[in-house]
Order: structure tokens, then sequence, then C-alpha cells
């Protein structure tokens, strides 16, 4: 099995700052991976990289067999590449309907004299792609919404109005940066059931960081821990519970080593 | 009190209007601007076309400043490179009239390439004084092409002849104009509705969003200022037409900040606030001076003498006050009233 995600020794730097230093690590498909860590340890500068946001200092990120560093970054979507941010970046002016209709963007081919007649292929295409839009509302459960101002709206449902902008870009392999961080215990479990049916139903990979560790050890098939940047450790849930070098990175110090089992595993 | 929005097809969700209402009084608002020339005195009559032409450049800034947030103070360089464009190709090249307009809106597509490109670096203020340097280039280089424009004599045009239809009366002109204007707000709507709007308003609201859903933010920044200059030089055309004089004179620096006042007064982002602040700001000097007038021939008089620097302070007052009172413009007004209306008594 050829994974979908291959990032071979990736760094970023920021003037002095190492962001991230040196990280590999594979995504096989029909997977859903996690990456945890402490605060700043380079987490969402790795999304970045992933989806375009920033270019890597060094290393590369293989996908779906093509060597991301080669197209320009607004082609990764595209590619099969969707994300959500971990803090919102709505289109806040529009309406729900219209910020997931954004998501259908590389699926439409309309170009603006075609919108200007409207009639034939810009009509057609905005039917179907809003055929499309009313399915992913269905599946995450946001109808009663739907023409909303997403600005107007509570801060669970703005994240899951992401999720459906992302879905709605039908990519390959899906980035969720701490989707549950804010959200109240019945909010993370729609999250958590919505996640498992993206990849069973949907057929979509599944990369996530998040803090929450219930959703990471309950759902994640891998996980990969990331400290200053650094990857420490990596593998089933279960691994990482027992990897006392995570627990250190956690805690701190040599308490944690004599800690670490209980400690982590009550915490999930 | 309707009790709700019932729909069976898709086609009816992606329709421009939903309601059968609207289709009738815009039908209304239509037979009465047909028959408009024929019950308007003159004065009036070429109020109506100025509003009509304005509407058509303020709704191609609309697509750069509105949909896409990208500030252009340099505008008016695009009414008059179309205005040139149109002069140059049908006065004295004796083109026909059509390719006349369709230059006028092509030559400034392709002058916006040129200022875009710095747009795809800068933002905000810095793009802001980009176009409006650009607008005096444009000014300069108009004056100094002498072979082309006649320099500062300016261009006689016209108004032309086409289909076997004279547009020099002005009744046929203000149709004309009428018909170009509502043409250009249904392209500026089915733009809105589309995956190319869409693309605009994400960069607007949120460009790295914009970027991870695969919009190629260089090339919509650039489209944006294409089709925006486009429809703004054919608006710059029927000035020109209207002024039957093309000169640099004929388009001032002030017309870029009415446009913005427009913008802001109709509420920013909609082509129905484009309208709207069009008819508001067309309307306004001349209200000004009849309510002014009840109270002193004098005032009458200072209108007539200073007409161009009281038009500016009464933009400005006008800005002012609706960024205090109603940021929203006339189109966030009307949303209030329409919302208070349809679900009357329940306050909502």
């Amino acid at each position: 099995m050829t994974a979908l995600l291959a990032i071979e020794n990736l760094s970023k730097r920021f003037g002095g700052l190492q962001a991230v230093a040196d990280v590999s690590l594979q995504v096989a498909p029909g997977e859903i991976c996690s990456v945890i860590g402490p605060n700043g340890a380079g987490k969402t500068t790795l999304f970045n990289m992933i989806s375009g946001v920033l270019r890597p200092s060094s290393g590369s990120i293989g996908f779906d067999g093509i060597d991301l560093a080669t197209i320009p970054p607004w082609r990764f979507a595209a590619a099969g590449i969707g994300r959500t941010f971990q803090n919102l970046a709505l289109f806040k002016h529009g309406t729900v309907v219209e910020n997931i209709l954004t998501g259908r963007h590389t699926h439409l081919r309309s170009t603006v004299l075609d919108a200007v007649l409207w009639f034939g292929r810009t009509r057609r295409e905005e039917i179907s792609a809003r055929q499309r839009v009313e399915h992913i509302i269905e599946f995450l459960e946001i109808e009663h919404i739907r023409d909303a101002v997403v600005g107007t709206l509570s801060y669970g449902q703005q994240k899951r109005v992401e999720l459906a902008r992302a879905l709605a870009c039908e990519p390959k392999l899906l980035l969720l940066d701490e989707m549950v961080s804010g959200m109240n215990q019945e909010e993370t479990e729609d999250i958590a059931r919505f996640v498992l049916d993206i990849r069973d139903e949907l057929g979509i990979t599944v990369l996530m960081i998040e803090h929450e560790m219930r959703i990471v050890m309950d759902i994640s098939d891998r996980v990969h821990v990331l400290n200053f940047g650094r990857k420490i450790a990596e593998g089933t849930p279960d691994d990482i519970r027992r990897d006392p070098a995570v627990a250190e990175a956690y805690l701190g110090g040599n308490r944690a080593a004599t800690t670490a089992r209980t400690t982590t595993g009550a915490d999930a | 009190m309707r009790t709700g929005d019932y729909k069976q097809t898709y086609g009816e969700l992606v329709a421009l209007v939903d309601s059968p209402p609207v289709w009738l009084w815009s039908a209304v608002l239509v037979l009465a601007l047909i028959a408009a020339p024929h019950v308007l005195n003159s004065y009036a009559l070429s109020l109506l076309t100025v509003i009509l032409i304005t509407a058509t450049g303020a709704l191609g800034l609309n697509i750069l400043t509105g949909y896409t947030g990208l500030i252009s103070l340099g505008h008016v360089g695009f009414l008059v490179t179309g205005a040139y464009a149109y002069a140059v190709l049908v006065a004295k090249y004796q083109m026909h009239p059509l390719i006349g307009l369709l230059g006028a809106g092509v030559v400034p597509a392709a002058a916006s390439l040129v200022v875009g490109a710095p747009s795809l670096r800068l933002k905000g203020l810095y793009l802001a004084i980009t176009t409006l340097a650009f607008s005096f280039i444009i000014n300069t280089a108009i004056l100094e092409m002498r072979w082309l424009t006649n320099g500062a004599r300016g261009i006689s045009v016209q108004r032309p002849q086409m289909f076997g239809v004279s547009f020099d009366g002005d009744a046929a002109f203000t149709y004309l104009c009428l018909a170009i204007a509502t043409l250009t707000l249904f392209a500026t709507l089915n733009i809105r509705r589309s995956r190319v709007g869409r693309a605009f308003v994400a960069i607007r609201d949120n460009d790295t969003a914009a970027r991870v859903m695969g919009i190629n933010l260089h090339a919509y920044k650039l489209l944006a200022f294409v089709t925006s200059a486009f429809i703004t030089g054919i608006a710059g055309a029927l000035y020109g037409l209207y002024l039957s004089f093309v000169s640099v004179e004929g388009f001032p620096f002030l017309l870029s900040i009415e446009a913005l006042a427009i913008l802001i007064v109709g509420g920013l982002g909609s082509a129905l606030g484009a309208v709207l602040g069009t008819i508001l700001i067309g309307l306004l000097p001349e209200a000004t001076r009849i309510i002014l007038g009840l109270f002193s021939a004098q005032m009458d008089a200072l209108f007539t003498t200073g007409a161009q620097e009281l038009k500016s302070m009464l933009y400005g007052l006008v800005i002012i006050l609706f960024l205090r009172f109603q940021p929203r413009g006339l189109v966030g007004a009307w949303h209030d009233i329409r919302r208070t209306w349809v679900h009357w008594p329940l306050r909502y």
C-alpha cells in the first residue's frame, strides 16, 4: 500500500525560529491520523505547508504521486487537499450555502463570459453544484442554518460550516485543525461521528490536529507526536499512551517518566 | 405575512429573483423608464441620462471595490480611456460605433492589466494610491500623444447611428444608455451568482481561505480589474457621447470620489446598492439646490457659481453621515424595511 501523503524531512524556519524540523510522516489512504503535541510544537505550521499556505524551507511533500513543490499553492485544492482552519476562516458576509458553494470552485468551469450570459453552462453548473451542497448540508445536519449569514452563527456551527466547505472540495485528504476546540461534549461527539462517517462513507483520508485526547485516542488509526518542531513519536493510540517520551513532552522533566502511565492513561 | 419559501426544483434555488412581485415591479419600473423620455422635460431627461451612465460606471467599480475588495481611486482613468478609445476609433478612423463601444471596453481592460499587476502584492491604501497615480499618468499620456488624441484640444464625437436608428436625439440616446445600463446590471448580477463572483468575494473576505479553496488569487484579481475596467470604459464612452466632446477636462478626478461615494451610500458589494447609490448621489445636488432655493434666491445663485466645490462638500457630508448612521448603505436599509414588511406584525 503506497502512502497518500508522504512527507520527507520537512523543515520550516522563520528567521531564527525552527518551527518544523526534519519531520517525516506518512498517511495511508483511508486512515484517520492525528498530529498531537504541546502548544508551539509546529503542528499548524505543518498543516500550512501541506495545504500550500506556507512554502517549506526544505524537505518534500509527496501527495498522491505528485511532488507538491512542483505545483502552485492554489492547485493544491484541485489535487485533492482540503482543510479547515484553527481560527475560523469563513467568508463571513456570505450565507452558509454561499460559503459551501465557494468550496465547489475547482469543480466548476464557467468563465466570466459564461457567467455574464448565465443561461447554458453556468446555470447547469450552478444547479448541480447546489445539489451537491444540499447533500453536504444534509450529511452534516445543518439544514436549519443553511440561509443564515455565517457571521451570525455560533462558534460550533461556524466550525461545522467550515467542515462542509472543505467537504465541498471533494478532497482525497482532509486536514482538520483543532475541530473540537471550544466545543461542548455533545458537539465534540457529533464531530467525532462525522469524522468517522467522512472516512467510511465518503472514503476521505483524514489528518487532524487535536488537543482533545479523548477524540484522538478513540478514532485515530495512527498518532504522530510533535514537540519543538520535531517528531518524537508515532504509533497507534495505545503505543502513544505508553510512550515515555510523549509523557515527558506534555508533563516535562524527570517527574514525567514515573507518572507517564497513570496520567496519559487517565487522560484517555 | 408570508409563511416561508417553498421551492421544488434546484433551478428555482439558483434563480435571480424568486418572487413574482419583484418581477412585476421591475417590469413597471422598466416601462416607466421607457415612457420617461416622452414625459420629462429636456433638463430632467439629461439628468436621467447621466444617472443611467453613472450607474453603468458604478456597477463597473462595484466589481472591483465592492465584490473583490480592491479599492480604486483611479477609476476615472478607465472612464477617460474608454471615452478616448471610442472617440479615436469612431471620430478619427470612422469605424462602426459598435466597434467603438467594444474598443471602449477592451482598451481600458488592457490598461487595467498594467495597473492591476501591482495589485497582486498591494492592499488597501497602497493600492488606492497606485490606482490614483495611474489615473494621472493616463491623463498625461493622453495630453502628450497628440498624434492620436489631439492633446488638450480634445475630440468632438457625434452620437452614433446604428442599425438604421439614429441615437442623435435626446430620447433615443437615453434609450441607448438605458439598454446598456440594464445589460450591465444583469451582467454583474449574473457574475455575482456564479463561481467567478464567489471567487471575487472570497478574495475580499479571506484570501488565505480562498487560495486553499483552489482560487488562483493572481488570476482572479486581474480578472476583477479587467472586467471592472471593461464596464467602466463603456460608461466613459457613453459619457463622452453625452458631452459630445471628449477631453481630459471632461473627466475630473472628482468622478473617482463620486463613484466611491455611490458605492458607500448604496452599500458596498451589492449591485442593487450601486444603482440606489447612483440615484441618490445623482439627484443630491439637484435636490439640495431646490430645497435651499426655497429659502433664498442667493443660495440658488451660489449653486450656479460654485457647483463643483459644493458637490464635493455634499459627497463628503453624505459619506460621513452614511458611515455613521447606516454603514450598510441604502441596500441595508432596504433589507431592513423589507424584513419588517414581510414579517409584520411579528418582530422577526
